[in-house]
């Protein structure tokens, strides 16, 4: 009777006392050194050159333009793109960062990002496009998205690096994963929120699936989409520095090195040009995402 | 053209199991309240003329928008049978159409003006009008030059270059009609395209469908709830009530006859001087009230007993060739020409009028300012009777004709 007694305080007090700690950790460890043994060659040799050969080119591209012209395109770009303010703010934006000293590791960045938008574009947006068509997919896809915005990029920088060695590209597909969720996300939303009566006008005027996707509901979602973009843009400005603590280089850097060698400066003058790049991204595709076509009727400015 | 079989429109989770408890005669609301299935549309049969414009009419909620979109199957019908009937191309079945088979067909004989228009807002007018054209796969200069010349019909020309949502209701819906005629099909369905615009326009864009389908000559299914737009549209009419139709005839026939107290609710407050025509509301040469005066030079005379000075003489073939009062010959008069002159100051007592029967009573009571004679009724120039006051009066305020005793003699 004691016992039983007993029994039920523990099942009360300290219920996980009662029994052996399950070994999870072990368990992750070893799938993952499973992995990295049986698929490192897989990730290297077709994951990562990929990603490596985009990063380049946009690196190569990007840093060939002289920074005086690059400065004439920003601001041809915010102009265009929303308004001669944003242009001029994007001018003087990254002028500041040119003369902090920091240009290359603002080119290296932009980079960065560009790779990653990319990607996540490239797969984001189909993988969107097949959630607002099938609801069963939608509601597969929904906690893998979950777990791709909220587990901690630390978890698995390491496993990254495993698979891929150090540099760029654990860094990049790091903030791919994180980055990705947004636009696949609002493609989704995007797509599902077109209204009813103009899918119904396609379908009566004897519109195929794929016309009414490509005339009708993606314009419509415009807006939306470019509400992804600008959010999978910012999340992946997030990264940078992280990324930069397995390899990946430019002002993620600088605030990394200037952190780990206490110098304030250097770190302060990296988060500023990140501060600054993400405000001219964020303006410039807002920008876009006004000018887009799907607006509503009472949207429209 | 289009040929509806006992269509029936059941909504909810499993509609055909329901179909035998709708053919076992259970009404809409015990359906709905022993199955938790909607009854949209039941048992409806009709068929479309070649260039008529057939209007669905009927409260919200009667089933008429369901019915139009089985038509084109953007609702798919619980059963019953629909035929597309090309005079060129012969007879096709919409229902039961494949996928790939449907969509020709809407691409190329059924096309659709909606209620809130429906345009698309990412899209200039002309590429709106121009869309039917460009899912087929028609070249852009091609669609483009059609469209343009599409809205030059419904008077938009200048107006190609807009957005939708920078244009008024009523020439929002002229760019959906632009759209629905820009792909020439054959058959228009116009789901109450003129149910969300102003009063004003609304006769206004009546009035101009009326001139576009002299000119075109589609064939029209037409829904609205209003049974003004459906009398002055409607070469027939269909009346829904709870998914049935529950009276079909032209304009006149339900005015003067409705079936039931549904349609005669309806009808009650419906102007009858536009629909009710002359033919309806005049006493038969076969009344009672006629008798015969014998013969004059070859005419037969006719006198009426309420009007004891007048006298009508008709040829062999029954044509209305004299007419005397109090012996004295009476100028005659035809109704339509007389109108064109403006009216006397007061009705002249010496001009007999004579119109068709298919005159509408609104042109007869017009007539009365020119002749306070009572008005001649002819049926292929053969005199067939006649209007006279009291008749009218009787045939505006009750929608119906007189009573007619038939000669004993």
């Amino acid at each position: 009777m004691n016992e039983l007694m007993e029994f039920l305080r523990l099942l009360i007090t300290d219920p996980f006392g009662l029994f052996e700690a399950l070994p999870m950790r072990q368990w992750i460890t070893e799938a993952v050194n499973w992995v990295v043994a049986n698929f490192r060659g897989f990730f290297r040799g077709y994951v990562s050159p990929p990603v490596q050969s985009v990063m380049q080119t946009t690196q190569w591209a990007l840093g060939g333009i002289p920074p005086g012209l690059f400065l004439v395109g920003i601001f041809l770009i915010g102009w265009r793109a929303a308004s001669w303010r944003v242009g001029l703010f994007a001018f003087a934006a990254f002028a500041l960062v040119g003369v902090m000293g920091v240009w290359d590791a603002l080119i290296v960045t932009l980079s960065l990002v560009a790779t990653a938008v990319l990607f996540c574009v490239a797969i984001g947006l189909p993988l969107g496009i097949l959630c607002s068509r099938s609801d069963r997919f939608a509601t597969l896809m929904r906690p893998l998205l979950d777990i791709m915005q909220t587990t901690p990029p630390f978890v698995y920088l390491v496993p990254a690096v495993m698979l891929f060695s150090i540099g760029n590209v654990p860094g990049l597909i790091a903030t791919i994963i994180f980055a990705m969720p947004p636009m696949i996300r609002l493609t989704n939303l995007g797509i599902r929120q077109v209204s009813q009566e103009y899918i119904e006008a396609a379908e009566a005027f004897g519109s195929t699936p794929r016309q009414i996707l490509w005339k009708v509901q993606f314009p419509l979602a415009l807006p939306t989409l470019m509400a992804g973009l600008n959010q999978t843009i910012m999340l992946s400005l997030s990264m940078v520095v992280i990324a930069a603590i397995i390899g990946a280089g430019g002002l993620g850097l600088e605030v990394y090195a200037g952190l780990e060698r206490l110098n304030i400066g250097q770190a302060f003058v990296g988060g500023i040009g990140i501060v600054l790049l993400a405000m001219v991204l964020d303006r410039i595709t807002q920008g876009l995402g006004d000018k887009a076509p799907g607006r509503a009727p009472d949207e429209r400015p | 053209m289009i040929r509806v079989e006992g269509v029936t429109k059941l909504f909810g989770p499993d509609p055909a199991s329901v179909l035998a408890r709708l053919k076992a005669g259970q009404g809409k609301a015990e359906l709905q309240a022993e199955s938790g299935h909607v009854l949209g549309v039941n048992d409806v049969s009709f068929a479309l003329e070649p260039g008529e414009v057939f209007v669905i009419m009927g409260l919200s909620g009667s089933g008429k928008s369901t019915l139009i979109r089985c038509i084109n199957r953007l609702i798919e019908p619980t059963a019953g049978r629909i035929f597309l009937e090309d005079p060129e191309t012969g007879s096709e079945e919409i229902t039961g159409a494949s996928p790939e088979r449907l969509r020709r067909l809407r691409r190329r004989h059924l096309s659709m003006v909606f209620q809130h228009f429906a345009l698309f807002p990412h899209r200039s007018v002309r590429s709106n009008v121009a869309y039917g054209l460009e899912i087929q796969g028609v070249a852009t200069d091609e669609r483009l030059r059609r469209a343009q010349e599409v809205l030059a019909m419904v008077g938009l020309d200048d107006w190609g270059d807009a957005y939708p949502q920078t244009l008024s209701g009523g020439m929002q819906q002229r760019v959906g009609l632009a759209r629905a005629l820009a792909t020439e099909a054959r058959v228009l369905l116009m789901d109450e395209p003129f149910s969300a615009l102003d009063p004003l326009i609304k006769v206004t864009m009546q009035q101009e469908l009326k001139k576009l389908q002299a000119r075109l000559g589609r064939t029209i299914l037409f829904i609205t709830h209003d049974l003004d737009e459906a009398m002055r549209l409607g070469d027939r009419i269909a009346i829904m009530e709870d998914g049935a139709i529950v009276q079909l005839g032209t304009p006149e026939q339900i005015l003067v006859n409705p079936r039931t107290d549904y349609v005669a609710r309806f009808v009650e407050h419906a102007d009858p001087t536009a629909v009710i025509t002359a033919g309806t509301i005049a006493l038969p040469l076969g009344d009672r009230a006629f008798t015969p005066l014998g013969e004059r030079d070859g005419l037969r005379l006719l006198g009426h007993r309420d009007h004891p000075t007048l006298c009508l003489g008709v040829d062999d073939a029954g044509r209305l060739r004299g007419a005397w009062r109090d012996e004295r010959p009476l100028p005659l008069g035809e109704l339509g020409r007389t109108l064109e002159t403006p009216p006397p100051g007061h009705p002249r007592d010496d001009l007999l009028l004579s119109c068709s029967r298919d005159e509408v009573l609104r042109r007869v009571l017009r007539g009365r300012l020119h002749s306070s004679l009572p008005l001649l009724v002819t049926e292929e120039e053969r005199l067939a009777g006649l209007i006279d006051e009291p008749q009218l009066i009787h045939g505006i305020l009750e929608k119906r004709g007189p009573r007619v005793e038939e000669a004993t003699a």
